[in-house]
């Protein structure tokens, strides 16, 4: 057993490290979310990550990506949560990408992947619905076969650059009803097709999240991602490696936090004496520190297993709920070291305690995710 | 990086499982200590396997190590099975001999440890000298042909059935607090050596410590162990080894996995208890935190590898203890007042285990340096925050 990287994985983590922390600085991030009207993600540095081949990371060879896979992409999330890079990474080249993978006809894959790789095509993931809940049970938005369309109506919530992406992956269901795992049916569509309207949701990190409608949304049935009805077959797993890779990245927020709460109680002097002596301050840092270790190593473990092809979602569903635990407390505790400047707004630091909290309440919060684990243990619940 | 067992570690692992399933019986099951004629005929067995000197040369009575991770895989499987632990003889006393003492020691002392021919206790904590080991003050004379010990142990915890007490004793009272130490063998019946009971809290009254006094003992020159005044050294070293290496995660592991067991077929009022959407939601948040505490414990594997792991350890140690805690106190939680029954009802779920188990956990969080003292450990060590006890530090002089 080891857990050392690669040189491989090692030379993507130091080229990830030395690209954000020059590119995606504190003042690039705060720029993005003055910016209320324009995509949220910059353009040149998306060019940049497909140049560096990270979009094409985990596609197979035999699609001209990389063919790396799982536990790669999250050694590289890391260092985008270190960087609490804006990017639309986690919907374009993790879920849209491996929905295609698994799930498209051999024209689609030819087509669609090759424009991730290059960076051509920004994909927006529209799942949630206008609720608290989260997964495939919740699944509303209503797609009717019409002739050789379908015709969609119906609204996604929290969507992430939607309004700047230039394709949406939409999950919809074409059978069942709501409350039901069957009868979903993923499309491909341009984000500005007819019918769709974007309205922005103001959210604590200043991110770029929407509320998208469909109203008579009509595509062609060559617009279906996967099967007709089961698309969940395909999601389930898409999505599994979706949680692992925002598990990675808000591992990577924490990290970072820490380490500039344990800079600061290094030159922060009150009572004669540096903060980071006393024992209180030392015991959070270490108490986080802990954290840190466990989450970085559960989700190396889980991605490691997953790219064995082992069924993991027990796994998953614990590394999703610790790292979003996990990110919450430590940008929080990390704020309090900070004391009262960690509550203004010109401390680098806000930035992340913004997202901490954001981060654990998204992709399906802990919620979701610790039912599953329930699940595992106790079965489903009988009364 | 690979997480799995290498096919032979898998195969030492099914060796030891088939092993457990021969000669685990209910006598032997249920302590980690070797404190009983049945325990001790078990470990014999251990050692008849050649499993307790697993990576000690052969000249010493060890066996070649089969496999790198042998060791740990023997621990959790014993864990697992509730069986008694290799333990700190192995852990402790033969891997500070083996690394630090004189050859006609290693000569004496390795072998009976290997054969499971003697029961040690580790003497270190007294009545003032607890966190604070170093204040120790349990005294020790150079009487030219012979050491000469004075002094009073507490929490001793094998002592009323060990053949030796491994002491750390002060050889130098002037010097600074934790350069005067050092660490000295002593036999079990020295004249001069005592003990009395100190009973653990517990519904049984069975589980029991010791104080121990020492009163002018005559200890052979040859009795100390490796470089006089280097003890604190010695101990610092072996409680690494004893945060991560004695006491696997594993046994957690078992204790969660039958709480939750008891929960999935627990009904009160014709419910199903495991409907409870708060009884999921807690269980859940606990089986991820006991799943991180099997992840520190694999990444302090993985660094064994290489090195003692020493902040590592202090992570596992600080985790492992605090959710030993958590996992009892959420077992008494879901039991509601049946958790208070005590062993002897008819009533007590689990026949009361969990109750001893929310007594005693925090001797778990305050042993071998408890969960604080560890953290300190990595505030000092990994993150290079200086001594809250020392001079005041301004900037730029911490690390």
């Amino acid at each position: 057993m080891d857990m050392k990287y690669t040189e491989e994985q090692k030379q993507l983590q130091d080229l990830a490290r030395r690209y954000l922390e020059k590119e995606c600085t504190i003042d690039f991030v705060r720029n993005l979310e003055k910016k209320d009207e324009e995509i949220g993600f910059s353009k040149e540095m998306w060019a940049s990550f497909a140049e560096m081949g990270w979009l094409g990371l985990a596609i197979p060879e035999e699609h001209d990506g990389m063919g790396w896979g799982l536990v790669d992409q999250a050694i590289l999330a890391m260092q985008m949560g270190r960087s609490i890079c804006p990017s639309p990474y986690l919907s374009t080249a993790v879920i849209a990408a491996e929905a295609i993978v698994l799930g498209g006809t051999d024209d689609q894959k030819s087509e669609l992947l090759e424009e991730i790789i290059g960076g051509e095509a920004v994909y927006a993931f529209c799942f949630q619905e206008n609720t608290r809940e989260f997964g495939p049970k919740t699944v509303a938005l209503e797609a009717k076969a019409d002739g050789d369309n379908y015709v969609i109506n119906g609204s996604k919530m929290f969507v992430e650059f939607s309004k700047g992406a230039d394709k949406l992956l939409v999950v919809t269901r074409t059978a069942g009803k709501v409350g039901e795992e069957s009868g979903l049916t993923m499309f491909i569509m341009d984000s500005d097709t007819k019918g769709i309207t974007h309205t922005h949701l103001p959210t604590m990190a200043r991110d770029r999240q929407y509320e998208v409608k469909f109203e008579n949304v009509t595509v062609p049935k060559s617009a279906v991602l996967g099967p007709v009805g089961d698309g969940w077959t395909i999601l389930n797993k898409v999505v599994q490696k979706a949680a692992v890779i925002f598990s990675a990245y808000c591992a990577g927020t924490a990290e970072v936090m820490h380490e500039y709460a344990l800079e600061f109680s290094k030159e922060r002097v009150q009572f004669g004496r540096i903060i980071g002596q006393m024992q209180v301050i030392q015991q959070y840092l270490a108490t986080c520190t802990i954290e840190i270790y466990g989450a970085r190593t559960i989700v190396l473990y889980t991605a490691w297993h997953m790219d064995q092809g082992r069924d993991m979602l027990d796994y998953v569903a614990k590394t999703k709920a610790f790292t979003s635990h996990c990110v919450e407390h430590i940008c929080d505790r990390g704020s309090q070291i900070f004391g009262g400047m960690g509550y203004i707004e010109e401390t680098p630091t806000t930035l992340h305690l913004r997202r901490g909290k954001q981060y654990q309440l998204s992709m399906g919060g802990m919620a979701y995710w610790e039912d599953i684990v329930a699940e595992k243990m106790f079965g489903p619940v009988t009364a | 990086m690979e997480f799995d067992l290498s096919l032979e570690e898998a195969g030492f692992r099914d060796e030891v499982k088939a092993f457990l399933e021969a000669e685990l019986t209910e006598e032997v099951r249920g302590g980690m200590f070797v404190d009983t004629p049945a325990r001790v005929a078990f470990v014999d067995k251990l050692a008849a396997k050649g499993w307790l000197g697993m990576g000690f040369p052969e000249k010493y009575g060890g066996s070649k190590k089969p496999i790198a991770l042998a060791q740990f895989i023997l621990n959790v499987e014993l864990e697992l099975a509730h069986a008694p632990i290799v333990g700190k003889n192995v852990g402790v006393i033969a891997n500070t001999i083996f690394h630090n003492g004189s050859e006609e020691m290693k000569d004496e002392f390795l072998p009976k440890v290997f054969k499971n021919e003697c029961q040690w206790a580790l003497s270190y904590t007294e009545p003032q000298a607890g966190t604070d080991l170093a204040a120790l003050q349990c005294k020790c004379e150079d009487k030219g042909d012979h050491w000469l010990v004075n002094g009073t142990k507490r929490f001793i915890t094998s002592a009323h059935f060990a053949d030796y007490h491994w002491v750390a004793v002060r050889t130098d009272p002037d010097a600074q607090k934790h350069k005067g130490v050092s660490i000295i063998i002593m036999d079990a019946d020295a004249e001069g050596l005592t003990y009395t009971p100190q009973w653990c809290v517990g519904s049984t009254g069975a589980e029991r410590t010791n104080e121990v006094f020492y009163d002018n003992v005559k200890v052979p020159k040859n009795r100390l162990v490796g470089e006089i005044n280097k003890g604190f050294i010695y101990l610092m070293q072996a409680l690494d080894y004893e945060r991560f290496a004695i006491i696997s995660f594993a046994a957690r592991v078992r204790r969660f996995n039958k709480v939750a067991e008891w929960v999935k077929e627990a009904e009160f009022g014709g419910k199903k208890l495991s409907d409870d959407p708060a009884i999921r939601s807690k269980f859940a948040t606990l089986a991820t935190r006991v799943e991180i505490g099997t992840m520190l414990e694999k990444m302090c594997i993985c660094v064994a590898a290489e090195r003692v792991p020493n902040t590592e350890a202090a992570m596992n140690k600080a985790w492992a203890s605090t959710i030993g805690t958590e996992i009892a106190n959420l077992a008494l939680d879901a039991m509601g007042p049946y958790g208070y029954l005590w062993d002897g009802s008819e009533h007590a779920p689990l026949e009361g285990e969990m109750v001893d188990q929310y007594l005693m956990h925090g001797h778990s969080r305050v042993a071998a340096a408890g969960v604080d003292t560890s953290k300190t450990i990595i505030a000092r060590r990994l993150l290079g925050l200086p001594d809250p006890l020392g001079k005041p530090f301004l900037p730029n002089q911490a690390k």
